[in-house]
């Protein structure tokens, strides 16, 4: 059965259709490569798996449970995490305060509750350890590199053990030993059991990762396949509407 | 030669070096500065002026301004005392005779709403926060001007109002070295311990840093920024009631133009003290050291009988000079992401 199952989604921004009706699915322990040119509706389609924004109709299945994200908390709570494009960090907040923004460690007794400062750098510490990154958990945001930033969204992810993780353009702004990091970040989550949306405008990176992959075009999707029965010339073709759908 | 990060944190604590300057100064120009009374005088001045200054770093560390205040400040000490004391000449009275008790309680309640009507108007209604807060600051100083029609009210031999004076009149304790310690004093000093811990230790805190940094960020992570917003724009008019409930202790009568032109000192108190306009920076500990300077500076020459033009001209060049600090701090932060980006590129 697909962890994730979304039924005929729509999502109308005023005059503009930004979906039109887009049935998607992932089971675990799948990597899908989610393509399209801009304006295809991608961060929108991410941002409504991931609880930010909620669709005009259409439903989303979660575990086969017809679910409403009213806010990503929402969707954190049934194992959904993304990185974003921007990778919405605070630049004035530290690498701990980033990872844990909006679910702070807290400590204290009844209504008084006060954050847990050492707990999550050390949390956080780990964290980085494990992405083999050098980010200190007191270092502000502002002061680090591109790298670095990049290991701050993606250790939000691994706070808890997610089920589905979204990544949203997260090799664009990096170095080349950085993208083979996020790669390799990718293909393990993959293995072990997790689901993954990767949207990217580097079809390498996608044709290197994923196992299926969709194309969106003006709100629609035109393919969903395996990567084995597709080539990026075909991709190519569907992405700038040479191919009208595969 | 310094390093950038070194470079902030000097700009971030240089309040306190400022302070000890500048108080140093003094007492070598005046030798009635260090005696108890006037630390006394420095501390009581400072504590009105620290309640505002509280309330409006939690909406500047938001991202948000808040104008109204000292009209809020103006009109909670007009109506708390209008409520308790007898009606017609020659003082402006309502004859309501209310438990002063009461009289405070909507008086405060009166402060956190009008500041909740702020939030509703800028999150809600999509306004711009400089056009509503200033907007109302009109609004309720014209409200003050019409209602009382620029009479005073006053609560002389009003054993009732006596109560409604007490915050902002009795003396706590006395301290050797300090003097007399005023219920004001020390009712701002746990204001500022109070905020100090929200932002510092509290999640409430951390979210209004998260907002100020980065709204979009805020919002992506879960947080309702609208509420927040509103929350904090609720804090403000509270503590601005507050600080006119203090006030009226030290004034006794109230004129309808209580407060006017305060807004300019709050402002340059909580920036000078590394709270920042651009949102997501400061500290509580930093804006007391700002409102101490400016209540030093004031004691100072006024004992030194500088003329109050100057007394003006100089107010002024402490705000430049606040602004020049925050713009040295923003330029600092931008330097900073720029030269990580290029760090990042050439490791690349």
């Amino acid at each position: 059965m697909s962890y994730l199952e979304l039924k005929n989604v729509k999502k109308s921004f005023g005059a503009i259709n930004a979906l039109q009706g887009v049935d998607f699915q992932i089971g675990a322990g799948e990597a899908v490569g989610l393509m399209g040119d801009n304006g295809a509706g991608k961060s929108t389609l991410m941002k409504i798996i991931a609880g930010n924004v909620q669709p005009t109709s259409g439903q989303i299945f979660v575990d086969g449970e017809d679910t409403v994200f009213a806010s990503p908390l929402d969707a954190r709570k049934l194992g959904i995490e993304i990185v974003y494009q921007d990778l919405a960090l605070c630049d004035n907040l530290t690498a701990a305060a980033n990872v844990f923004l909006g679910r702070e460690l807290q400590a204290g007794f009844g209504q008084f509750h006060k954050l847990s400062h050492a707990a999550m750098n050390r949390r956080a510490a780990e964290l980085f350890a494990e992405l083999k990154s050098e980010t200190r958990p007191h270092d502000l945001v502002e002061q680090m590199s591109g790298g670095q930033r990049q290991a701050v969204a993606l250790a939000r992810t691994r706070l808890s053990d997610p089920k589905l993780v979204l990544l949203d353009e997260p090799t664009a702004a990096i170095s080349v030993r950085q993208v083979a990091e996020v790669l390799a970040r990718i293909a393990q989550l993959r293995d072990t059991g997790h689901a993954v949306i990767l949207v990217s405008h580097r079809m390498g990176d996608v044709f290197e990762v994923c196992d299926r992959v969709a194309v969106l075009r003006r709100g629609r999707k035109i393919a969903d396949k395996p990567i084995g029965d597709t080539s990026l010339e075909e991709v190519t073709g569907l992405i700038t509407g040479a191919l009208e759908e595969a | 030669m310094l390093s950038d990060k070194r470079i902030s944190i000097l700009i971030d604590n240089m309040i306190w070096v400022i302070l000890m300057v500048v108080f140093t100064f003094f007492v070598f120009q005046s030798e009635h500065f260090l005696t108890e009374r006037n630390i006394s005088n420095i501390l009581t001045a400072a504590a009105v002026l620290g309640v505002l200054v509280i309330g409006q770093t939690f909406v500047l560390i938001s991202g948000n301004f808040d104008l109204s205040t000292e009209s809020t400040l103006g009109l909670a000490a007009l109506m708390g005392l209008w409520l308790i004391v007898p009606a017609g000449a020659p003082t402006f009275g309502g004859g309501v005779f209310l438990n002063p008790y009461l009289s405070i309680a909507a008086t405060l309640a009166t402060g956190a709403a009008i500041g909740y009507v702020i939030g509703v108007l800028i999150t809600f209604g999509r306004m711009h926060n400089f056009i509503v807060t200033l907007a109302v600051l009109l609004i309720i100083r014209g409200f003050m001007l019409a209602f009382s029609e620029g009479a005073p009210v006053n609560g002389f031999n009003n054993p009732d109002a006596e109560v409604f004076y007490w915050l902002g009149h009795q003396t706590a304790f006395v301290l050797p070295g300090l003097g007399k310690i005023t219920v004001a004093v020390v009712a701002t000093g746990l204001l500022f311990l109070i905020g100090h811990f929200i932002l510092k230790h509290h999640r409430f805190g951390r979210e209004l840093y998260a907002i100020g940094g980065n709204r979009d960020a805020a919002e992506a992570m879960g947080i309702n920024t609208e509420r927040r917003i509103r929350q904090v724009y609720m804090i403000s008019g509270l503590l601005a009631a507050l600080a006119g409930w203090m006030l009226a202790g030290r004034v006794v009568s109230i004129q309808s133009n209580l407060g006017e032109g305060f807004i300019f000192t709050v402002f340059a108190g909580a920036v000078i003290g590394g709270v920042s306009l651009q949102g997501g920076r400061g500290t509580m500990l930093g804006a007391l050291g700002g409102v101490l300077l400016l209540s030093t500076i004031d004691r100072g020459l006024n004992l030194m009988h500088v003329s109050v033009f100057w007394v003006k001209v100089i107010q002024g060049l402490i705000i430049l000079i606040a602004m020049f600090l925050d713009a040295q701090r923003a330029r600092l932060s931008e330097l900073n992401l720029s030269k990580a980006i290029e760090k990042s590129k050439e490791s690349g």
